[in-house]
């Protein structure tokens, strides 16, 4: 609430509206508070924290093996660029060097799981915006993702794919598995260029996103937005660049420039054919070999810092493996720096645009929900 | 079959509640009801938010502490007849976060859900598949459908 609100209460009427924790207009239990004046949003405030399991502190102590599977357990939709990452910490700490077939089907993985949050992102963003024909279609082409990652992971969500050395033995991909895969990346490509083609040819869902939500560039910097969300606003920054898994990949970094719903949208389209041509590339090119290093022995490690590209952002892992076990662990997840942007984007809009402009941002409030404690100990003391 | 049982089989609504798992049952959820592949909706079972209006209570995830009373007053805001089905390990037994014994045990878990409300049917799996889910559901309706 501003302070000329506040001083002047009898002219403007500023109302709270105030959303959650569990609210049928959100998937995720989180609270929103709104404070509106009419039907304008002045001021947004998120708050996150109810579904904080402690995932750091249950991973203090745990053997670096199995630590690693429950950071899986942090996010049910981006499960494999957390293993991923928390493996890569432990093998950069005890200097492995993994065998580059299982590099090249971990960025497989990574590359399937981008199509499948995608794909969700256009689903649930469809379903906020009541059209529920979308919703289906997109729901009805990533049921393909669903089955390709169920068929090389074992599982529709928890995969398990990568170990520290490489990848576990089950996800080996045979001749007949590519061979899907191929067939199931084609269907997708088809599936999802009528999709766009169809969304952006609608006029009454374009009048309805065009300009809604607007993130500017400098905002965007300045919250430290990541991901697709940051690209929409027109910042080329895109982690998967500079990460030396992708470095034999050809692709390109979709950058729009409204930061608005419809190109936050867009970005995930965009993106799309962009994931496909990188899986395409790497099964046409998967080197022949073994897919796991078990020559490697457990040392005691500094603080090992990894950052990766994930399909919401830049995800970041750090720990220290002290007598093989894990200390010190700290995770941070795209959605925590874009929850600014989230309110950022409400601001100015209409009260029913709300869950859009926070929607756009492809939030995923389960793994936002990290511990901060700050513990002031003179306080403790009286 | 009375009149009450057959109208209340036409239209079956559940409520998804979300108590802090790590998100994978919920998609499958929603994905089993939305989803043309899976498609509950040609069953007459249909997504709702709304307590009020719902029949049959999924509730997903360990149940942290944050998420004990709003799901206490959410089962009791459902009329009678409800059916509760817990989905996901989580659900079932706290999960990975309550039995993974590290140094220091979370203190945030409450669940499983039966410390807290009654459970009718367990749907197993992490995550649980849609095709469970729906089995889950069916095998919880008896309960509603013979209420008088
Ligand atoms: S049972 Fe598994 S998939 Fe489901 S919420 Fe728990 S950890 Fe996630």
């Amino acid at each position: 609430m501003n302070e000329k609100n506040k001083s002047n209460q009898e002219a403007i009427i500023e109302t709270e509206v105030a959303l959650g924790t569990v609210h049928p207009a959100a998937l995720e239990p989180y609270r929103l508070r709104l404070f509106v004046e009419d039907e304008i949003i002045n001021d947004a405030e998120i708050t996150v924290g109810v579904n904080h399991r402690g995932i750091e502190r249950i991973m203090e102590g745990l053997p670096v093996e199995k630590a690693n599977s429950l950071t899986e357990k942090v996010c049910g939709i981006c499960s494999n660029a957390h293993i991923w990452n928390s493996v890569l910490v432990a093998e950069k700490g005890l200097e492995i060097d993994i065998p580059p077939r299982a590099s090249y089907i971990r960025v497989i993985m990574e590359e399937l799981e981008r199509l499948h949050s995608h794909l969700l992102y256009l689903g649930h963003g469809s379903e906020v915006l009541a059209h529920e024909t979308f919703s289906m279609r997109a729901f009805y082409i990533r049921e393909t993702v669903m089955e390709l990652l169920r068929m090389i992971g074992g599982n529709r969500v928890q995969y398990g794919v990568s170990i520290i050395g490489g990848i576990r033995p089950r996800c080996d991909l045979d001749d007949g598995r590519i061979q899907k895969i191929s067939d199931g990346l084609d269907f997708i490509e088809k599936k999802v260029a009528d999709f766009a083609d169809r969304f952006v040819n609608d006029l009454i869902v374009m009048n309805r996103i065009t300009g809604v939500g607007q993130i500017s560039k400098k905002d965007a910097i300045k919250l430290e937005v990541t991901g697709p969300t940051l690209r929409a606003t027109g910042v080329d920054q895109d982690f998967r660049k500079i990460m030396k898994e992708y470095q034999d990949f050809d692709f390109n970094v979709i950058t729009l420039s409204n930061g608005d719903v419809k190109d936050n949208i867009l970005a995930r389209v965009l993106e799309i054919p962009e994931s496909i041509s990188i899986i395409r590339q790497a099964i046409k090119n998967l080197p022949n070999g073994s897919i796991v290093d078990r020559s490697w022995e457990m040392s005691d490690t500094d603080i090992i810092h990894s950052h990766i590209e994930v399909p919401r952002g830049t995800l970041y892992h750090s720990y220290k493996i002290e007598k093989g076990k894990v200390r010190g662990a700290i995770i941070r997840t795209p959605s925590m720096s874009n929850i600014g942007a989230m309110q950022l984007a409400c601001i100015g809009n209409h009260i029913t645009d709300a869950q859009l402009c926070i929607v756009q941002c492809d939030p995923c409030f389960t793994c936002t929900d990290r511990a901060i404690e700050i513990i002031d100990l003179n306080k403790r003391i009286d | 079959m009375g009149l009450k049982s057959y109208s209340r089989g036409k239209a079956i609504h559940l409520m998804l509640v979300y108590t802090g798992g790590c998100n994978g049952c919920d998609i499958e959820i929603v994905n089993c009801v939305i989803s043309p592949k899976f498609d509950a909706e040609q069953y007459n079972v249909f997504l709702t938010w709304n307590p009020r209006e719902a029949d049959v209570l999924v509730v997903t995830g360990p149940v942290t502490r944050w998420n004990k009373e709003p799901l206490k007053k959410i089962y009791e805001s459902i009329p009678n007849p409800k059916a509760v089905v817990a989905a996901g390990s989580c659900a079932l037994m706290g999960g990975v976060y309550k039995n993974i014994h590290g140094d220091i045990p979370s203190e945030e878990i409450c669940g499983p859900v039966e410390n807290i409300i009654p459970v009718d049917a367990k749907v197993p799996g992490c995550a649980v598949r849609p095709q469970d889910i729906l089995a889950g559901v069916v095998s919880a309706l008896p309960k509603l459908l013979n209420a008088k």
